[in-house]
């Protein structure tokens, strides 16, 4: 299977200072891929740990060419990780990770919803 | 750059895979509940579906007018799929006898909306057995698309001796039904 490398990405330059005014560069760079079940490779990008979840679950949904969808209803995409549905998207990949990870695999999910509405009618439920 | 969805000019479904949606819907329906399955296999400018899953039990909602599968179940799904090199091709679902074949608007929006996804509606709860009764659409250019007759046709190739995998699938895994 093909993989789209991509460069390093994330918040903040090679050389940046973080918010202490500490030089930046003893941050971990983790690669993470991302699995979407209707695609057939995966998004791969090289990320910084201070990274935030929900930077990696745009960028994947921008690969991927899906969105958000809100109408009467919120359909929102997700990543999962480990099994787990990330509902915290502010935390860092440090914070999920913990530290010395070099790499990290998700999927982008989604709730799929089929209905029997018919020409915008309801039916009536039971 | 953005993810590559190869055109697919042509699925090829084994004709088991018909007969094992319809087996695996027609008994939700007989509750007067929708249900549906997914098509997997290679994306491929010949996609050849060679692999169903019936989601059910915990994470999927069945209901008179709604069937939602959850993301933990899409992503117990995708981890079983993805090391199998299998992607989702189609999701097939029914509507209830009296509710045409035509996707809704949540089938049109809530639904998978990537370019190539097939949206099958089964009529009738399954009851309308002959594929072509069936409604058939193709998402592309950012909606879905129904598939003429002759479409149908051209697009969608019946092999009676393809062999292929049944599984269900549900919030705690995968599991396989029939090899």
């Amino acid at each position: 299977m093909s993989e789209q490398q991509m460069g390093v990405t994330g918040q903040g330059d090679a050389g940046a200072q973080d918010a202490a005014g500490h030089p930046a560069v003893d941050r971990e760079v983790i690669e993470v891929k991302v699995d979407y079940l209707p695609a057939p490779a995966p998004f791969v990008r090289k990320y910084r740990d201070e990274t935030v979840i929900e930077t990696i679950r745009t960028d994947a949904m921008t690969f991927f060419g899906v969105k958000d969808f809100q109408d009467r209803n919120i359909h929102k995409f997700f990543l999962e990780f480990e099994g787990r549905v990330l509902e915290n998207t502010s935390q860092t990949l440090e914070h999920l990770l913990g530290p010395h990870r070099r790499s990290a695999h998700f999927n982008l999910i989604e709730q799929v919803t089929q209905g029997g509405t018919s020409n915008g009618r309801e039916l009536p439920a039971c | 750059m953005a993810a590559n969805y190869p055109p697919v000019k042509q699925w090829v479904i084994a004709e088991g895979i018909f007969r094992q949606t319809l087996d695996g819907v027609r008994l939700i329906a007989q509750s007067e509940k929708e249900a549906g399955a997914f098509w997997l296999g290679k994306r491929e400018a010949v996609a050849e579906i060679s692999s169903l899953v019936l989601p059910h039990g915990r994470g999927v909602e069945e209901h008179r007018g709604r069937w939602a599968v959850s993301p933990e179940v899409l992503g117990a799904i995708t981890r079983w799929a993805k090391p199998r090199n299998l992607c989702l091709l189609a999701v097939a679902h029914t509507h209830l006898r009296g509710v045409p074949p035509v996707l809704s608007w949540s089938d049109r929006n809530l639904g998978v909306r990537v370019p190539g996804m097939l949206a099958v509606v089964i009529g009738n709860g399954g009851d309308d057995s002959a594929h072509v009764k069936w409604g058939w659409y193709v998402f592309e250019d950012g909606d879905y698309r129904q598939l003429s007759q002759h479409e149908i046709g051209e697009r969608i190739r019946i092999d009676a001796v393809r062999e292929f995998e049944t599984w269900s699938a549900d919030a705690n895994g995968v599991q396989v039904l029939r090899t």
